[in-house]
């Protein structure tokens, strides 16, 4: 393998582990192949070392595992409730992003992008829906099993889930498009007040699925015990 | 057919009869068994073993550095092969009586 690519896989370790065994691997790879499969296997490992760092060669604030389930415990407020806020609009805008891309580019002349279309179109419309319908259901998850698996009191992640599902009970798409203009898509929180009962149940039911596999995981975990 | 693949289990063998560079553990373990493991696997796997105890580091030899398996290692590559041997004496048996 090229010297040059030797080392710059190298530089993908942590330092600490690049500082013990850097060397070695770096003799093994300048005198071996340089397929695909090495460079992958090297990348891969090399990624792993920081997730889930050797025990003897990592600090204890070494390694993007340990970083974050120190944040975990320091501001789980960030970690489970802005964190997760953040993600939900960041999708919902990369969602409204694809909508109002893909009513101009495949339906320039309607006045609303809300119509049956197959197709690459079709194709293009469904991931956006697909990211509107299933981010809160995806970082729902990602938040109430990092709690467990980190145990962390419940108070944080539950009201973290409980804003995650009201926001995605309650958020609303609209499309218009003014006279001789271009389509605009546009994103509201606000519901009328006999429409209250409707959210709540349906805020509720994506709180309980996203909650469920952490609770599932809990209960497994007291069982065994 | 799926070669087996433990990577620490497969370092520790391979050192069983006597100690070895990284590339030398790589040809080994591919004669042993059939799997080929990438240097980056490999290299994973010593810095564990080394970490438990189970191995340990040699002056190098040039530019390479042999490792040698502990008595500590020694003995848990004794109990994890015990229990294969257990797991596959036990599963042919079933499937001879089938």
């Amino acid at each position: 393998m090229n010297v040059k690519l030797a080392h710059l896989l190298l530089r993908l370790y942590p330092r600490r582990w690049r500082a013990r065994y850097g060397a070695e691997l770096a003799d093994m790879l300048v005198g071996g192949q340089s397929d695909l499969r090495t460079i992958a296997n090297v990348a891969w490992s090399a990624m792993h070392e920081h997730w889930n760092p050797t025990p003897g060669l990592a600090m204890d604030n070494d390694g993007i595992a340990s970083r974050f389930e120190s944040w975990c415990v320091k501001a789980p407020w960030a970690m489970f409730v802005v964190a997760p806020m953040f993600l939900l609009a960041a999708s919902y805008s990369i969602a409204c992003l694809i909508l109002w891309s893909g009513w101009n580019m495949f339906l320039p002349g309607t006045n609303t992008p809300f119509v049956r279309i197959d197709g690459l179109a079709g194709a293009y419309f469904g991931i956006g829906r697909l990211l509107y319908f299933g981010a809160p259901l995806l970082i729902g998850w990602v938040v109430g099993i990092v709690a467990t698996r980190q145990r962390i009191k419940a108070v944080w992640p539950a009201v973290g889930l409980a804003l995650l599902a009201l926001f995605a009970a309650t958020a609303q798409v609209q499309a218009n498009r003014p006279a001789n203009g271009a389509g605009q898509v546009s994103m509201t929180l606000a519901q009328s007040v006999a429409s209250f009962p409707a959210s709540l149940s349906h805020a509720t039911v994506i709180f309980l699925v996203c909650a469920l596999p952490a609770l599932i995981w809990r209960l497994s975990r007291v069982r065994r015990a | 057919m799926a070669h087996y693949s433990d990577p620490p289990l497969l370092v520790l063998a391979s050192l069983a009869n006597g100690p070895k560079h990284g590339h030398a553990m790589i040809e080994d373990i591919a004669q042993l068994c059939g799997a080929r493991l990438g240097p980056g696997t490999l290299y994973g796997a010593i810095g564990r073993l080394e970490q438990q105890g189970w191995i340990e580091p040699l002056e190098p030899e040039e530019r390479r550095r042999p490792y040698r398996i502990t008595a500590v290692g020694r003995r848990v590559l004794r109990a994890k092969l015990t229990v294969l041997h257990q797991f596959s004496k036990a599963g042919l048996g079933r499937l001879k009586a089938i």
